[in-house]
């Protein structure tokens, strides 16, 4: 059986194409339909009725909006950093319930898709790159990839090498987040599909309870791989919030 | 020898490899961040956010290497 089978999209509605794109309706895109929907439903919600001491579902995402708040803008920017908080929260809360959805029966991981992630990724280039030129002007802020005090024989070589580095990032963020996802629900399915290869009841209850733990190890790591994402581009953008190293 | 054999055993061994070196340096991270909490308990939370920082970029390159096996067995 090959395992990337599930992996694999399927258009549900056939569109037209335009040009070399294919808008074409498939699972990723209507489980991040539903992902959207839900962050929608939540946020608005918790947003409707706001009192200062917090009822029901407002508990919720307060502690969401107050760890993102905390840990990646105040820990890492600074207080330079609060205009971009709804960037960093959308990002962190979008990542996180496309990951949840993958782990829904029937529904399909939007972001154990390269190109879900890449766009993600590219998004966090262009955001960082535009802050740091807009913030110190595009002279300045190229500057301040080379180190102070650098020989000026020298920069010019150290400016070189940090051009790979800017684009190395939002890929390895985007390989990140998409292998991650992607092992972890091939784990789930080598599990599933022991059930169907050995068809013996003897066997059957050990696969079972091997992709319980594989499921809830997912349900960690869900929180934690779009942690990891919001964390890194909070880092990348409050270097370019600085003006570099 | 088939030229698919290779590819599996290629992709068993790189996953193999990249698996030892990653676990041992997330495991080498994970010791040096517990001894610096345990030294300096009021510097805990910055330990602990620079620790899953540092762990997930070396997480990367084995998932990179993961990547490349799936490549190579799926060919």
């Amino acid at each position: 059986m090959d395992p990337l089978h599930h992996f694999r999209l399927h258009p549900m509605i056939h569109l037209p194409h335009i040009g070399p794109i294919d808008p074409s309706i498939n699972m990723a895109v209507i489980s991040m339909w539903v992902a959207t929907a839900l962050v929608f439903v939540i946020f608005f919600l918790a947003s409707r009725k706001v009192s200062l001491v917090p009822k029901g579902i407002q508990n919720f995402v307060e502690v969401i909006v107050q760890f993102v708040r905390d840990e990646f803008i105040l820990g890492i920017m600074g207080k330079e950093g609060m205009p971009y908080l709804p960037f960093i929260l959308t990002l962190f809360v979008f990542i996180w319930f496309c990951n949840l959805s993958g782990l829904i029966p029937g529904f399909f991981t939007p972001t154990s898709n390269i190109f879900v992630t890449g766009t993600l990724a590219v998004m966090v280039f262009f955001v960082t790159h535009g802050i740091g030129i807009v913030r110190h002007g595009p002279f300045k802020y190229f500057k301040g990839w080379v180190p102070k005090g650098v020989p000026a024989a020298l920069a010019p070589v150290l400016f070189i090498i940090e051009i790979p580095s800017a684009f190395a990032k939002p890929f390895s963020l985007a390989v990140r987040l998409f292998a991650n996802m992607l092992a972890g629900h091939i784990a789930i399915l080598i599990f599933l599909g022991m059930i169907i290869q050995y068809k013996s009841l003897i066997i059957a209850p050990f696969p079972v309870l091997g992709c319980v733990i594989i499921m809830i190890l997912e349900l960690l790591f869900t929180a934690l791989q779009a942690y990891i994402f919001a964390i890194l581009s909070s880092l990348y953008i409050g270097d370019a919030v600085h003006g570099g190293h | 020898m088939d030229a698919q054999i290779i590819a599996y055993v290629a992709g068993a061994a790189a996953m193999a490899l990249a698996a030892m070196v990653c676990g041992w340096s997330i495991a080498w991270l994970a010791r040096a961040s517990v001894e610096g909490s345990a030294r300096q308990p009021e510097a805990a939370g910055g330990i602990r956010t620079t620790m899953i920082i540092a762990a997930a970029l070396v997480e990367a390159i084995s998932l990179y290497t993961f990547v490349i096996a799936i490549l190579l067995v799926t060919k």
